[in-house]
């Protein structure tokens, strides 16, 4: 990937008005269940154009079969899902529509990458020279006579970047894109996603490279055992959290929620708070009647704001948890 | 170029770009220099060469519409299973989430790649008796009509066994397990279907093959050319149903 030149000669005209509408990716009320297992619950959530919203989760909390739903992949056991307003089956032209990258070994070993896409491009009425084009795009260009099954982890998802990039559509939707890509790699990703959202865009990315989602993402959606534990902007949930430690945690956290503080229920007497300043937290308890033992500025990092969502089994309630948009 | 024709396109690239035809067609050659193999050593229990003294005896060994099902079958299978094994079905889903487009293309590719093989397993087979009959006392005895009646015969029974084998290979998924289901189909079933019923044994798609070839006369031809069409439209069918209504994980 040593260029992010978006170039678009062999796309239609169709193309062009495609890539300058907005598509919002719509999930309502999503229920997915394998056998007595229910993989995604009751599942609530917008991702806007114009923006990379990052989809986080722990392994097996229903991020892949979220996108399968919303790919038309896989049937919701109950609610639907959207993209610009209608199924992805009912799309005029998918492929040149949503680009995606879900398997991370979609490819016969025993076919070259060139003919790979080719195939892809022949399956979406693609035309063959945008081929070329996506190979030079990600970096493929010089190896693209070489067998798949030679290729190593990133070179694979090199390529399924390419084929989600073929048609130039409007859409992303990457699952773990940056898995297996060298540094340079990464950066290329970044500033090629950075830029599509920027033109308008919609961009959604599952990731388990935090560092990375927490560099590119402007709105986040976490998923703990199937259900939305948290959303909205990046910027907003990381606003530092403040540490209070109180005689009656229960009693504060209660006025703090109504004051309208996200409460994190820790340790014993610990809470997390976000959401309103510290000395707003510091009346709160005057007001209440708590006595305060620690009041301190909590500044955490996306992987500290992720175990607290996801790892810990925490409680968090507040307007901006589940079945809100993301933005 | 209409959607259905773009689709049919890809699979059939999908199907020429890697070496499974090529092994395919290394198994012809090696069956059709069995076959001249047998004609130049091989002999009748009493030692004589009675097996190609006759017109009807040339035909019987040149018929190859049973192994083109068997082979067909077995290349729309694998064909089709791997493409889930590679998870290569997935971006084909993608661009055509009406599945049963894309599986109606893969359907029409491995029919179309099913019928060429066996009509050059066919033709390898005809070509190789032809040589090898000169080293006999028998000469070449097929009339052309007989010959183009092979022929035609194993390109249907070629397109009937890919359809088959492809039907299987949706449902099962799994390469090793589709060879398993079309051996199962076509070698363990029909005896037992014909255990179970006597009549049954004229409908076996060995028996409708013969017919096909012009080496057997259980029923007539067009009816054994809408069994054998039954025989590959079932799973087929089957395999139809599965696709649309099954998730892709």
């Amino acid at each position: 990937m040593t260029t992010i030149d978006q170039r678009r000669a062999s796309v239609p005209a169709s193309a062009v008005e495609r890539r300058d509408r907005s598509y919002a990716l719509q999930v309502e009320h999503v229920t997915k269940r394998y056998g007595h297992n229910t993989v995604v619950d009751d599942l609530t959530f917008t991702v806007q154009p114009g923006r990379v919203t990052g989809f986080l989760g722990p392994n097996g909390s229903g991020k892949s079969t979220t996108m399968k739903i919303l790919l038309d992949l896989a049937a919701a056991d109950h609610g639907h899902a959207s993209i610009g307003g209608v199924r992805y089956r009912d799309l005029s032209d998918p492929a040149r529509t949503v680009g995606v990258v879900l398997e991370p070994n979609a490819f016969h070993p025993g076919r070259s990458a060139r003919k790979h896409l080719e195939i892809l491009a022949d399956t979406a009425g693609i035309a063959t020279p945008r081929v070329r084009e996506v190979l030079e795009l990600v970096g493929l260009h010089d190896t693209a006579d070489r067998h798949v099954g030679a290729f190593s982890l990133g070179m694979k998802q090199r390529l399924s970047l390419a084929g989600a990039l073929l048609g130039d559509p409007p859409v992303l939707v990457l699952d773990e894109p940056g898995n297996g890509l060298d540094p340079q790699g990464i950066r290329a990703l970044r500033d090629l996603l950075r830029s599509r959202a920027d033109d308008g865009h919609t961009v959604f990315l599952s990731s388990h490279l935090l560092a990375e989602v927490e560099h590119l993402a402007d709105d986040l959606l976490v998923l703990n055992q199937g259900r939305l534990v948290t959303s909205g902007p990046l910027q907003q949930l990381q606003t530092a959290a403040t540490r209070v430690r109180s005689a009656a945690p229960d009693r504060l956290s209660e006025a703090l929620r109504a004051a309208g503080a996200l409460v994190e229920s820790r340790d014993g007497p610990l809470v997390i708070v976000r959401g309103v300043p510290i000395d707003v937290i510091g009346d709160v308890a005057l007001q209440a009647g708590v006595a305060l033992r620690e009041l301190v500025a909590d500044t955490s990092s996306l992987e500290d704001l992720f175990l607290g969502w996801t790892g810990r089994g925490s409680s968090m309630t507040d307007h901006t948890t589940s079945k809100e948009s993301a933005s | 170029m209409t959607t259905s024709i773009r689709l049919v396109r890809a699979e059939i690239r999908k199907l020429t770009s890697t070496r499974m035809p090529l092994t395919f067609l290394i198994v012809l050659v090696a069956i059709s220099a069995m076959n001249g193999v047998a004609v130049v050593w091989g002999t009748d229990m009493d030692g004589s060469k009675a097996f190609i003294s006759t017109a009807a005896d040339q035909r019987s060994l040149m018929a190859f519409a049973a192994n083109a099902i068997l082979g067909a079958a077995l290349f729309g299978a694998v064909a089709v299973a791997r493409e889930y094994g590679h998870n290569t079905v997935v971006p084909t889903f993608l661009a055509a989430p009406r599945r049963h487009r894309a599986f109606l293309a893969q359907l029409t590719a491995v029919s179309i790649a099913g019928a060429v093989l066996s009509i050059i397993g066919a033709n390898l087979v005809v070509i190789a008796v032809a040589v090898t009959l000169p080293t006999t006392e028998y000469g070449f005895l097929l009339s052309a009509g007989a010959l183009t009646a092979v022929i035609a015969a194993s390109a249907f029974a070629g397109a009937a066994g890919a359809v088959l084998g492809a039907g299987i290979g949706v449902l099962v998924r799994n390469t090793g397990g589709a060879v398993i289901g079309v051996v199962l189909v076509l070698f363990i079933a029909p005896p037992l279907i014909v255990q179970l019923a006597s009549g049954a044994s004229s409908w076996v798609p060995n028996s409708l093959a013969n017919v096909l070839s012009g080496v057997g006369h259980d029923v007539s031809r067009p009816a054994a050319i809408a069994a054998l069409a039954v025989w590959a439209a079932v799973p087929a069918l089957v395999g139809l149903l599965a696709v649309q209504r099954r998730d892709v994980v």
